[in-house]
């Protein structure tokens, strides 16, 4: 009943299917075909949001048709409006062929279209809930009094932070820049990285009300199709209200929702996603974020920096060595310490036993109750660190090492070694690369402590049993998380605990990509041609 | 169900409680047991560690060490029975060193040994040593310098001695039990002494002067048959132990240079081989010993750059250990008549058929036993100068 149109069957009606599948159940809107009828419902739906601006103004030859312009302040550019809709609409085109065409036609909007929108992007638009997601993601609506379509001029632009030095992957050798908050910027980066045409993008718009733009990268003939197929699948089953970080995205599409360790991997470095892609692997980007998600994510993958790959590989080896050592240290130091020092005292050696015996004179609480303290109270400490403004930082530093440090043991309340221990743990916790294991980390040593002071090193070895049964069962995205460690694959093993030399990495992880396995064709090339005639 | 099994696991883990943990603080840090018979019970003294006087911040001046003591029918019963005097309990699994008084072991060291053997706290390699002239707890009373804990000291001793010098053997517990359980070895333990003023020792002005009034010593080794100690060994037959039980890592044999004045060899390798034979049932056991070894000081006119002199003190050095050994051999024989360097494993090992039939009345055997003594010495070396320094001067 509420359709006004003059002409059934508008030619102009190009209707595009909705774009998501959210958006399907609600009754799509047609748009009116009288002007001050859609302004109104403009401004109805929005409730007269103050940074929505409309701009009526008269075009053709005296003015006959009336228009209205509609765009969200803030987010599209002023000054391109002024010079490229505006202007070219009442100034250029008075006193030329196309202007006197502007008449009540069904060709009106193809002719404008053509001929005066001096700008690169233009889509038509026919209902509303097409309109208002144009209008508030910083496009121009453009429409004309009589006609039930309109003009979508793509003008988005808004203030973002550029492309900075990335802050929590750092490297000494290596690009600096990170993500922005902008996925077109974001894209760019790795677009520059790898300008193969088969480096494909998918975009899926999530969030019913967010409508945050969200990007599937891969690379097709690298990526396996059924591990992409897989990342559609969990993307499109998403329905909530609001996607705001890479964060949401990873929560509802992980494998493991009750195991601590992270199966999607996140960077901001568009080298690591540019790697990753070329290794089979698929990125999500998400508008409104510098962080990147990679699945498949491995185990092993979390203790791989990305200057791993641009060093020495001897070095590089030694270093990513040196990272599992630390890992087990964080992991196990306080417990094996608590465990040693309560129940396996002949496992200390003699005059170590006694020193450490030295400083638990006069200590009040068992070492288990010591090492809680100095832990919990480091967490505080490095919790109230991320959190507070920059500039109580330094009080924060001075504060901190009077309580873990000589005037704990000063005080009678822990012992000297239980600080030194506490401290190398958490030194050894910041050496893994990416934050997300180190925060596994940091809940298992909890756990691994209660094991510890409750059956000694026997607790530490079922619950490393336990840890290593979980982890083998964990998958991500179909591929087993420990893969190449378990299930064994003698060729993973070139990037694992220890790095290849390059022209020995000939293959890239066999369960991430099985369709082009291989980088490299020969590996002689590697070295300079023998001399002739030897 | 899965929700049962894990509640129940983690029961397991808050109400099992830690049921044998004990802290390093309720520890009595054991460093040094000392076993005596007196009468009819045992008394037993723990050297037991103060942790905050032998700590690195320094304590407050009191005794490192502490002896705590407990008198028991059974040695079992006097080491629990002192926690009547200790506010922690005897922690031996540190243990370094084990005395035993000299009457005790004329009894019979078995017994008490039993539970220290038995007990799954003590460990098996700490030295077990014999009190001579003394008892244990006399020992345990000495403070010494260098190592502020006793027990240390003479662990270090022990162990420095027996590598610098062949004659001081370190006995560990298990090396002990094998002995005493072996049908073809007697068994033998190093002495250690007292020396100066003993009463004085238990002071901390024991440490304080440059030479200390009483002090602890190695001394020769006592031999035991069976479980029964029966005499003390010389220091020569002491040294020859070591030799036929190849023992020796390095040592300094001094000689008698050919015409006049000493000379000293010192071993730098030593390898025995102890072979044993039956001919027409009669046991005899060979001796094979070689020794590189390397001029360490001459006291004597000698031209050690001639290659002759360098022979002739290489047999020198022959005769003299083949002595010293056979000796040595002889006199344990027809002194304590106990097997002490395991010669009935040597036959043991090379004629198992024979041995069934002698292992009853090995001793009767090895108190006849002939044994064949070859040495071979080189000099291989002759220090950082060749002829001696006054044999220079007098040029």
């Amino acid at each position: 009943m509420g359709l006004f149109s003059k002409k059934k069957n508008d030619p102009l009606k190009s209707t595009t299917p909705p774009r998501s599948h959210t958006e399907e159940s609600n009754e799509i809107k047609k748009l009116q075909t009288k002007l001050q009828d859609n302004i109104k419902i403009v401004k109805g739906t929005l409730g007269g949001s103050s940074d929505t601006i409309i701009r009526e103004i008269r075009i053709g030859k005296g003015g006959v048709l009336k228009a209205g312009i509609i765009y969200t302040d803030g987010l599209s550019d002023a000054p391109s409006i002024q010079n490229f809709i505006l202007e070219s609409l009442m100034l250029d085109i008075k006193n030329t062929e196309v202007e006197s065409k502007l008449t009540l036609n069904p060709q009106l909007m193809n002719t404008l279209k053509d001929f005066a929108m001096t700008v690169g992007e233009v889509k038509d638009v026919t209902n509303f809930d097409e309109l208002l997601n144009a209008l508030l993601s910083g496009d121009v609506i453009f429409l004309i009094d009589g006609y039930s379509n309109g003009l979508i001029i793509g003008n988005k632009h808004w203030v973002d932070r550029g492309v900075t030095e990335s802050s929590t992957q750092t490297v000494i050798r290596g690009p600096r820049e990170a993500f922005s908050e902008n996925l077109r910027v974001n894209t760019a980066l790795i677009r520059r990285k790898i300008k193969d045409p088969k480096l494909w993008m998918e975009s899926r718009v999530i969030g019913i009300r967010t409508k945050t733009n969200i990007e599937i990268m891969y690379i097709k003939g690298i990526a396996s199709d059924e591990i992409v197929g897989e990342v559609r699948i969990r993307l499109d089953r998403i329905n909530i209200d609001g996607i705001l970080e890479s964060g949401n995205i990873e929560e509802l599409i992980q494998d493991a929702n009750n195991s601590s360790f992270p199966t999607v991997y996140n960077t901001e470095r568009p080298d690591v996603v540019a790697a990753a892609l070329l290794e089979g692997r698929i990125a999500i980007l998400i508008d409104g974020t510098p962080f990147v998600l990679i699945v498949p994510a491995l185990f092993v993958q979390f203790f791989q920096s990305a200057e791993d790959y641009y060093q020495r590989a001897d070095l590089t080896s030694l270093i990513r060595i040196l990272r599992f050592f630390s890992f087990t240290i964080a992991l196990l130091a306080p417990a094996v310490f608590i465990a040693a020092t309560t129940f396996h005292h002949e496992m200390i050696p003699t005059a170590l036993l006694i020193s450490l015996a030295a400083q638990r004179e006069g200590v009040p609480f068992p070492a288990f109750v010591e090492a809680l303290i100095m832990e919990i109270t480091f967490e505080i400490l490095r919790e109230a660190g991320i959190r507070m403004p920059k500039a109580v930082g330094s009080a924060m530093s001075i504060v901190g090492a009077f309580v873990i440090g000589s005037a704990a043991v000063e005080a009678g309340i822990v012992s000297a070694a239980m600080v030194i221990v506490v401290s190398m743990t958490a030194i050894a916790s910041f050496v893994t690369p990416t934050y997300d294991m180190g925060m596994t980390i940091r809940i298992l040593r909890f756990v691994f402590m209660g094991l510890a002071a409750s059956f000694g090193l026997f607790g530490i070895t079922v619950g490393l049993i336990a840890l290593v049964l979980h982890l083998c069962s964990l998958r991500s995205f179909g591929v087993p998380y420990m893969s190449p460690i378990a299930p064994f694959n003698a060729d993973g093993q070139q990037d694992t605990f220890v790095r290849f030399p390059l022209w020995k990495m000939r293959t890239r992880p066999h369960l991430i990509s099985q369709e082009n396995i291989d980088r490299q064709q020969n590996s002689a090339s590697a070295k300079p041609e023998p001399e002739k005639g030897q | 169900m899965k929700k049962g099994i894990v509640i129940l696991l983690i029961l397991s883990v808050v109400l099992s409680g830690c049921w044998n943990r004990r802290e390093l603080n309720e520890l009595a840090i054991t460093m040094a047991i000392g076993i005596d018979k007196l009468e009819d019970e045992y008394l037993v003294s723990a050297q037991v560690v103060v942790p905050a006087e032998v700590s690195a911040s320094g304590g407050k001046g009191g005794s490192p060490v502490t002896l705590v003591q407990g008198r028991g029918e059974t040695v079992y019963e006097a080491i629990r029975k002192m926690t009547k005097g200790s506010p922690r309990k005897i922690y031996p699994g540190h243990l370094r060193i084990l005395i035993l008084g000299e009457s005790l072991a004329k009894e019979g060291i078995g017994n008490p040994l039993d539970l220290i053997s038995r007990d799954w706290e003590f460990r098996s390699d700490f030295y077990v040593v014999i009190a001579k002239d003394s008892t244990a707890e006399e020992l345990l009373n000495i403070q010494t310098p260098l190592e502020s804990i006793p027990a240390n000291k003479m662990f270090n001793t022990l162990k420095t001695s027996e590598e610098n010098w062949a004659a001081t053997v370190g006995v560990t517990l298990d090396q002990l039990i094998i002995n005493l359980r072996s049908d073809g070895k007697e068994a033998v333990l190093t002495g250690l002494v007292a020396t100066g003023q003993i009463e004085k020792g238990s002071s901390k002005q024991n440490v304080e002067t440059v030479t200390p009034a009483a002090n602890i010593q190695f001394d020769d080794l006592a031999a035991f048959k069976d479980d029964k100690l029966v005499g003390w060994l010389t220091e020569d037959e002491s040294r020859a132990y070591s030799d036929i039980m190849n023992l020796v890592k390095s040592t300094v044999g001094t000689i008698s240079c050919p015409e006049e004045g000493k000379a000293n060899l010192e071993v730098l390798r030593f390898k025995s081989d102890v072979k044993g034979n039956v001919k027409n049932g009669i046991p005899e056991v060979d001796i094979g010993i070689q020794i590189e070894a390397n001029v360490g000081a001459i006291e004597c006119p000698i031209d050690i750059t001639i290659p002759e002199s360098l022979e002739a003190l290489e047999k020198i050095y022959e005769k003299e250990v083949e002595k010293t050994i056979k000796d040595s051999i002889t006199s344990v024989q027809e002194k304590y008549e106990a097997d002490i360097f395991g010669f009935g494993n040597a036959i043991h090992r090379s004629n198992p058929k024979e041995w069934k039939t002698m292992k009853k009345e090995w001793n009767e055997y090895f108190i006849d036993l002939v044994v064949n003594t070859k040495v071979d010495v080189k000099i291989i070396k002759t220090g950082t100068v060749s002829n001696s320094v006054v044999e220079k001067r007098k040029d």
